[in-house]
């Protein structure tokens, strides 16, 4: 009885290693490259039914792009998976051969799907459509989804950030707009010390939150360092990166450390009626152009102004990335994808959105800070007509500060490993930041992580 | 003849019991048992995911995983985390039980809320700790700070970050709680009621008979505690791992979570299923130890 209880699993242990080795061998020698996107055609003339995975939670601009772009697609049967982009999902659906014809991600993504050959390059796209990318969009919004020469995505929105002053906690201390200066370490670091309370060594007010982790990017290229090379590979071992991570230990530093910091920070009812404005929690505070959106309705319990985030030069300069829209290799209908995308980034789409945005702010009696498309018509356009004097000065001159550096935009640059990259950057920030490395090993950490990543996806 | 009619008896018999466990069946075999052989055959190829197309690696990702040094880190993470969570899932689960065990009025009450958290969504429980653990506001340093005590940065410090996940762990072992709660019941209460009459002291009794009583579920718990330790992914992705900007040091970067970035966040699945089949090895050897081991204390009612 034993025995034959030995043999029977003797042989199903065979059986299957017989099918790993079967399965492991099938399709074997088959091409490891990408999914072949140069030889697929667009057209601008499109029908037939178009699968689209995006606008998570559609809101009034997002709506009123959509109904405009539909206009612009009448031909087409338009079907929507209208929740927000997951990697896991996507990569799922992608080894399935189920795709949609067009997905909705943030820019950061989409060397990585370009690198793999998951997504189309869109020249074809633009030249049937008679859309010239560098005209459309702000050469930093190109530059982000501009992978080996090829433009890999539709981008849509650049928010750029800036340097929100709260005007109360800085007159009470006698700081000046000017000495928030991010280019004048020294000078930055005199004001944010006269602002900086703290109780029991767990800080009350920050003078300066430079949001240290959620704006990696501006700080490292503005001050002058560089995070993406030559075909996207990494660069966080750069010597000009070690600066930009000695000046924010330094901000950090003086108001507590990083630890207790993060957790104050983190403290933060960012959106809600006790946010850090309203209860003169921080001096001042990098924040991307949205934030004063979420601030408006407090526009009566707080004194609002803003400057430029200046750069090592000592000129304003801006870092961020957006959303965009890329068309799977895959994709059943990418003519219809690609116009898709074009008609929601186009001046007449804005134009409904803007319209759509000031009926909702007339409804609400808010401030209209403008709509930042990541395409310099739209946003002179939407400016011009919708934004107006508010009758609240601090607010329109933080309005105002926005509009003016959204034209100083510098792409952090395209890498397949992208998100790794930016996890690792995060990595070295806090062990730099928590005094565990010194910012230059923290740095060369975080790039032989990253490297491997890339090696892995861009496969050299 | 009689012999024959028996047979064909039992044989549809049989065959109705095979039909009624067939879907249980046919799910094993599709997407356990298949899906099973097919990430071993992934772990022994290069998977591109653009074409579909596998190439046979060889012992390639095996290797792989000797060489880089995350892997050893994570496995290193998860381990630290395993010998500290299950012991203390075990004590609390059964601390709790034995509490729940003497409720005599509105039982069923209090089973509902200490079950309430197993029920809890991961993904609002992580919000919760998140501000419960803030080493500035949160609840647990405010109430440390009542006693005197100043607590630690528990999401920022890295010598603190497993134990906080340790704690989240804590929070849902109302399922443990359950299995340990019908096991208490099933204890004789004679057995009690004689070791009184001996003078046996409380302290004693829970020694001397309900452990050994209980050994049984506490064997089983400690075995399924141990996997799922292993397999630690949702707490720690939840708390450091969500996006990009999350403060994530390296002390939280469990075995699952590297390996779900490495299937789908670089694409490696031949490497994402190498560690997959090396977290089953590890497992079964555990296990088999653990069997080995519980087999000699572990108490079965009418086995010997």
């Amino acid at each position: 009885m034993e025995k034959r209880r030995t043999a029977v699993m003797a042989a199903w242990v065979a059986i299957a290693l017989g099918l790993v080795t079967a399965t492991a061998g099938c399709e074997s020698g088959g091409a490891d490259e990408g999914g072949g996107g140069d030889s697929v055609a667009f057209d601008s003339n499109v029908s037939g039914a178009l699968s689209a995975w995006a606008f998570d939670n559609a809101d009034d601009v997002g709506q009123a792009r959509i109904d405009y772009a539909a206009k612009q697609l009448s031909g087409v049967s338009i079907k929507m998976d209208q929740t927000g982009f997951d990697a896991q999902k996507f990569t799922t659906r992608l080894a399935s051969g189920d795709v949609p014809d067009i997905v909705q991600m943030d820019r950061e993504y989409v060397p990585t799907y370009a690198a793999q050959g998951l997504i189309l390059p869109l020249e074809k796209c633009f030249s049937a459509n008679n859309v010239d990318p560098e005209q459309r969009w702000y050469p930093n919004v190109v530059g982000d989804v501009t992978y080996k020469g090829q433009v890999w995505a539709v981008p849509q929105f650049y928010q750029p950030p800036a340097i929100l002053l709260n005007t109360t906690v800085m007159d009470a201390a006698g700081v000046k707009p000017e000495d928030i200066d991010t280019s004048q370490p020294d000078v930055l670091l005199g004001a944010v010390q006269k602002m900086y309370k703290a109780n029991g060594g767990v800080p009350t007010v920050l003078g300066f939150n430079p949001s240290a982790t959620g704006q990696t990017y501006l700080w490292f290229i503005s001050q002058g360092g560089k995070l993406v090379g030559d075909n996207g590979a990494p660069t966080l071992d750069d010597p000009s990166n070690v600066y930009p991570l000695e000046t924010l230990k330094k901000i950090v530093d003086a108001q507590g450390g990083f630890a207790k910091y993060k957790s104050f920070t983190d403290s933060f009812d960012t959106f809600g009626d006790n946010n850090q404005f309203v209860k003169n929690q921080v001096g001042a505070e990098v924040d991307a152009q949205w934030y004063p959106n979420v601030l408006s309705p407090y526009k009566d319990k707080i004194k609002l102004g803003a400057v430029p985030f200046k750069g090592k030069d000592g000129q304003p300069v801006t870092v961020a990335y957006g959303g965009s829209f890329v068309i799977p290799a895959k994709a059943k209908n990418p003519s219809a994808a690609c116009k898709w995308a074009l008609a929601l980034t186009e001046d007449g789409s804005w134009d409904a959105a803007a319209t759509a945005r000031a009926a909702t702010i007339e409804k609400d009696k808010a401030i209209n800070t403008g709509l930042f498309t990541g395409s310099p018509g739209p946003d002179k356009a939407i400016r011009d007509k919708y934004v107006k004097p508010s009758g609240n000065a601090g607010f329109d001159q933080v309005i105002s500060t926005y509009y003016d550096v959204v034209a100083t935009g510098k792409s952090a640059g395209a890498s397949p490993a992208g998100q790794q990259l930016k996890q690792e950057l995060t990595n070295a920030i806090t062990s730099a930041l928590l005094g565990q490395k010194t910012p230059q090993k923290a740095l060369e950490d975080a790039q032989t992580a990253t490297m491997s990543a890339y090696r892995s996806i861009a496969g050299s | 003849m009689e012999q024959l009619k028996a047979r064909k008896y039992n044989r549809r018999e049989a065959i109705a019991g095979y039909l009624f466990i067939s879907p249980w069946i046919l799910g094993f075999l599709i997407f356990t048992l298949g899906t099973m052989i097919y990430s071993l055959a992934i772990s022994f190829s290069h998977f591109n995911l653009a074409t579909n197309k596998m190439r046979p690696g060889g012992l390639d990702n095996y290797r792989a995983l000797l060489e880089d040094p995350r892997v050893a880190g994570s496995l290193k993470n998860t381990l630290f985390f395993a010998v500290l969570a299950v012991p203390l899932e075990v004590v609390f689960a059964l601390f709790l039980a034995l509490l729940l065990n003497r409720v005599r009025w509105g039982a069923g009450f209090f089973r509902t809320v200490y079950y309430l958290p197993k029920m809890t969504p991961a993904v609002a429980t992580a919000s919760i700790f998140l501000l419960l653990l803030n080493g500035n506001t949160g609840a647990i340093n405010t109430a440390l700070r009542a006693v005197g005590l100043e607590g630690p940065q528990w999401l920022v410090d890295p010598s603190w970050v497993r134990p906080s996940i340790v704690l989240m762990a804590l929070w849902g072992v109302s399922g443990t709680m359950v299995i340990f709660l019908a096991a208490l019941k099933n204890v004789p209460r004679d057995l009690y009621e004689v070791a009184s009459l001996d003078g046996a002291s409380p302290v004693r009794q829970f020694f001397t008979i309900t452990l050994p009583m209980i050994s049984g579920a506490v064997f089983f718990n400690v075995i399924i505690l141990t996997i799922a330790a292993f397999q630690v992914f949702d707490q720690a992705y939840l708390l450091f791992w969500r996006d990009q900007t999350n403060v994530a040091p390296e002390a939280s970067l469990f075995y699952a979570v590297y390996l779900f970035q490495q299937a789908f966040r670089q694409f490696n699945f031949g490497f994402a299923a190498a560690m997959a089949w090396l977290l089953f090895v590890i497992l079964l050897i555990l296990t088999t130890i653990q069997v080995k081991i519980g087999n000699r204390y572990v108490y079965y009612e009418g086995d010997r």
